[in-house]
C-alpha cells in the first residue's frame, strides 16, 4: 500500500467502464457519483467525470480523457469536509487532505508544483471533489465517514495494550496510590509482567505472602530493647 | 479502550486536535471511535494564516492515525479519576 494520491487508468471493459477493483482483496464499491469535478491541490477543477468509492479507496475517472484517473487509498486520507463558504472555495465540495509518502504535508504553493505544468502526484495534499449536486454533499461526507472506519491502520505486531512499562516496587497495591509511579529506566523488574498479567499476579501474591519474606523471630529478649550494635 | 473510553466522556467539549502535519483545529467533540478517528463540529483552524481553506468548513472528519494530540480543555480533565483509569488499565484484567 503505498501513501498518497495515484494515477489510475484501470478500466474494466471498454474505456465507458468503471474501476477494476481488487475483488479478491474484498474491495467492494460503495458509492457512485456521476457528474464529480476533481481538483487537486490549487489546480483548477479537472473537466467533470465519475467518482467511485470503494471499501478501501476514492477513485475518479475523467469522462472526457478516458485514460484520465485518480486514486487515493482510505489509509492516506488524514481529513475530510463539506466546504460550502464561496469565500473559502468558490464551489462547494468535500475537502480532503492526504498524506503523503514522505510525511511532509506542506500547504504552500510550491508544493504541487505550477498550477498549470506538471502534477506531481505524490506531493498532493488537498483534494477536492466537487458534485454537480450540492445536495450529495452530506451523502458523500459520511460514506467517507464510514469508509475511513472501515480502514484502520493495520495491525501492529505488538498489541498497544501490552507495551505499558511498568515500575517494579510500585506494583504493590499497599493503599498508597499517591506513590505509584511509572519507571521509565527498568531492566528486568519483579512483577515486570509485559502483557502477562498471570506472571504478574503470582509474583505479587509470592512477595506478600511468603513466609519466607518474614522477619526472623528474636531469639534474646534484651535485644528488643536496644538497638544498638556492639562495637 | 482507555482513550476511546475517555473521548467519550469529551464529547459536547471543545478541544483543539493537533495533526501530525502540524494543522490544529480547534472544535466541539461531536464523537469519537475506537480508532480514535475524530468528529469535531464548528471548527476553526488554530493558526488560519497558514492554512485558509479551511476558513468555512464546519464540521471535519480526522483520521485518527494522524492526531499528534488532543488539547482538552482544563475543566474537562479529572485528573485523579484518569490517573486511576490509567492505572487499572495498566494492571490488565
Amino acid at each position: 500500500m503505498v501513501l498518497g494520491l495515484q494515477h489510475f487508468d484501470d478500466r474494466v471493459g471498454d474505456e465507458n467502464g468503471g474501476p477494476r477493483l481488487d475483488s479478491d482483496a474484498g474491495e467492494e464499491l460503495m458509492l457512485v457519483e456521476r457528474g464529480v469535478a476533481i481538483a487537486l491541490g490549487s489546480r483548477p477543477p479537472d473537466s467533470p467525470g465519475t467518482l467511485y468509492i470503494t471499501t478501501r479507496r476514492v477513485i475518479w475517472l475523467s469522462d472526457a480523457d478516458k485514460g484520465n484517473g485518480y486514486a487515493v487509498d482510505f489509509l492516506s486520507v488524514c481529513l475530510h469536509a463539506v466546504s460550502r463558504d464561496p469565500e473559502a472555495y468558490s464551489l462547494p465540495c468535500i475537502y480532503t487532505q492526504i498524506e503523503t509518502e514522505d510525511g511532509e504535508n506542506e500547504e504552500s504553493e510550491s508544493s504541487d508544483s505550477e498550477s498549470h505544468g506538471d502534477l506531481e502526484l505524490s506531493n498532493v495534499t488537498e483534494m477536492r471533489l466537487i458534485p454537480s449536486d450540492p445536495g450529495q454533499l452530506d451523502t458523500l461526507f459520511g460514506i467517507f465517514c464510514q469508509c475511513a472506519e472501515l480502514n484502520p491502520e493495520p495491525q501492529e505486531e505488538e498489541e498497544e495494550e501490552n507495551s505499558w512499562f511498568f515500575g517494579s516496587e510500585e506494583m504493590a497495591d499497599d493503599g498508597s496510590d499517591s506513590e505509584w509511579q511509572l519507571s521509565e529506566h527498568h531492566a528486568n523488574p519483579i512483577g515486570y509482567a509485559n502483557g502477562d498479567h498471570d506472571l504478574a499476579c503470582t509474583v505479587h501474591e509470592l512477595r506478600i505472602n511468603d513466609q519466607r519474606f518474614e522477619d526472623a523471630e528474636e531469639v534474646e529478649s534484651a535485644s528488643r530493647n536496644g538497638h544498638q550494635f556492639s562495637g | 479502550m482507555l482513550f476511546f473510553s475517555y473521548f467519550k466522556e469529551l464529547v459536547g467539549k471543545e478541544v483543539t486536535v493537533e495533526l501530525k502535519n502540524d494543522l490544529a483545529i480547534r472544535g466541539i467533540l461531536h464523537s469519537v471511535d475506537q480508532y480514535l478517528n475524530i468528529k469535531l463540529e464548528n471548527i476553526r483552524v488554530v493558526d488560519q494564516d497558514k492554512y485558509p481553506h479551511m476558513l468555512s468548513v464546519r464540521n471535519c472528519f480526522i483520521r485518527g492515525s494522524v492526531v499528534r494530540y488532543v488539547q482538552l480543555p482544563p475543566d474537562g480533565v479529572d485528573i485523579d479519576i484518569l490517573h486511576d483509569a490509567t492505572r487499572r488499565e495498566a494492571r490488565g484484567p
